[in-house]
C-alpha cells in the first residue's frame, strides 16, 4: 500500500502542479507500482468525468423580471450613497461652522467670568499683565490661554478645521 | 458623433466598455448573456436555489459597482465568476459552513477515510447516458462536505491551481490537496456505488 504523500505527489502530478524533475520521478514510480497505477487511473476518470459533466442550471426567472430586480437595487444603493455622501457634507459643514462658533463663545464666557471675580478669588484668574490669551484671527483653528501667575498654559485646537 | 451599439450584437469587451461609461443597456445585456453561468456557480456552491439566486443578484450589484475597476486582464464572465464565488465563500463562513483547516483534524481523527477506500475500476459510469451521469456525479456533488466540493468546484470547473483555492478558501496548499483527494476518491466511490446497486 502506498503512503499519504505518494497519493497526494501522483494527484499533484495529474494536475500538472509538479516540475519537470518531480514529474518524471512520480511517472517512474506509477509506471513501476500497480497500486499506484490504479490509483492514478482512478483519480484520472474522476477528473475527466468531473470536468467534462457539470450539471447544467438555467435560473427560473424571465430576463426582464430578473434584470428588473438588479435594477432596483442598483438605483436603491446609489440613492442611499448619495444621500449618505450629501449627509457627510452637512455635517462636516456644520461641524466647521459650529466648533469655532463654540470656541468663540467659550473664550467670551471664559473673559467675562475672569473680569468679573472678586480679587483675591484663588479659583479664578483674573486678566492682568501675567495673563495672555491668544487668538490669532487670521488662523481660528486654535486658541491660547497663558498665566503666569498661575504657571499654566491651555491651547485649544479646532482639529474639524481643514 | 458615435454610432449607437447593437447591443445583441456586440461582443462582450464592447458592451463593457459602454457599460463602464455607464449606459446600463450594455449591462442589462451583459447580465442576459452570462445570468445562467453566475447562477449556476452560486447553485453548485450552495446547494440552495433561493440562496443562489440572492447572491447571483448580488454579484450583478457588486459587478455593476466595480465594473471601473476590471480591466480585461481575463474576461468578462471569469472575472464575474470570481464575484460569485467570492461572495459564496463569503456566505459559506458566515453561515460556518466552511472551515479553514479544522476538518483536517477530523480527517486524521478518522485516519484517513478516502485511504481505506477500494480503488474503482473499470469506468463506472460506461453506457450511462450524458443526462443521467451529470445528474449523478451532482448527487454526489451533493453528498460532499462543503470544504470537500467547494475544492472541488473551484479546481475541477473552474480550474483554479492548489495556490489560488489555498488563497481563496484561507487554508494551507497541504489541505487543498488532501481535500482534494478525498473529495475525488469519495466521487468515485459513490459512483461505483451506484452501479453495483443497478447491476443487481
Amino acid at each position: 500500500m502506498i503512503n499519504h504523500e505518494t497519493e497526494l505527489r501522483l494527484q499533484a502530478y495529474l494536475d500538472g502542479e509538479l516540475s519537470p524533475g518531480e514529474a518524471k520521478a512520480v511517472e517512474d514510480f506509477s509506471n513501476s507500482d500497480a497500486d499506484a497505477r490504479s490509483l492514478f487511473e482512478e483519480l484520472k476518470l474522476t477528473k475527466s468525468l468531473l470536468a467534462e459533466n457539470e450539471l447544467e442550471v438555467r435560473l427560473p426567472e424571465s430576463r426582464g423580471f430578473y434584470w428588473s430586480k438588479i435594477q432596483r437595487q442598483i438605483e436603491r444603493e446609489e440613492k442611499g450613497q448619495a444621500s449618505e455622501q450629501a449627509e457627510t457634507a452637512a455635517t462636516s459643514w456644520w461641524l466647521r461652522f459650529l466648533a469655532p462658533a463654540a470656541a468663540l463663545v467659550a473664550l467670551a464666557v471664559l473673559v467675562v467670568v475672569a473680569l468679573r471675580a472678586p480679587k483675591g478669588a484663588e479659583a479664578l484668574v483674573a486678566l492682568d499683565d501675567s495673563h495672555e490669551i491668544e487668538t490669532p484671527l487670521e488662523e481660528t483653528s486654535s486658541f491660547s490661554f497663558q498665566s503666569e501667575a498661575a504657571g499654566m498654559t491651555v491651547v485649544w485646537v479646532d482639529s474639524h478645521r481643514e | 458623433m458615435s454610432r449607437k451599439l447593437d447591443y445583441p450584437s456586440a461582443a462582450d469587451d464592447a458592451l463593457v466598455k459602454a457599460a463602464q461609461k455607464a449606459d446600463m443597456q450594455a449591462f442589462e445585456e451583459l447580465v442576459a448573456r452570462h445570468r445562467d453561468k453566475i447562477y449556476a456557480r452560486a447553485v453548485s456552491m450552495m446547494r440552495n436555489e433561493e440562496e443562489a439566486a440572492d447572491l447571483s443578484q448580488e454579484a450583478w450589484v457588486k459587478a455593476w459597482q466595480r465594473l471601473k475597476q476590471f480591466q480585461g486582464e481575463a474576461s468578462f464572465v471569469t472575472w464575474m465568476t470570481r464575484i460569485i464565488i467570492n461572495l459564496c465563500l463569503d456566505q459559506l463562513r458566515k453561515q460556518k459552513r466552511l472551515r479553514a483547516e479544522s476538518i483536517e483534524q477530523l480527517d486524521e481523527e478518522l485516519g484517513g477515510v478516502e485511504r481505506q477506500m477500494p480503488v474503482v475500476t473499470p469506468n463506472p459510469t460506461e453506457r450511462m447516458e450524458r443526462g443521467e451521469l451529470r445528474q449523478r456525479i451532482d448527487e454526489a456533488l451533493g453528498k460532499l462536505s462543503c470544504e470537500h466540493r467547494t475544492v472541488l468546484i473551484l479546481h475541477e470547473f473552474e480550474e483554479l491551481e492548489y495556490k489560488e483555492i489555498a488563497k481563496r478558501m484561507q487554508c494551507s496548499i497541504g489541505t487543498v490537496m488532501s481535500r482534494l483527494f478525498y473529495a475525488r476518491r469519495k466521487i468515485a466511490a459513490l459512483l461505483a456505488g451506484w452501479k453495483r446497486e443497478e447491476l443487481r
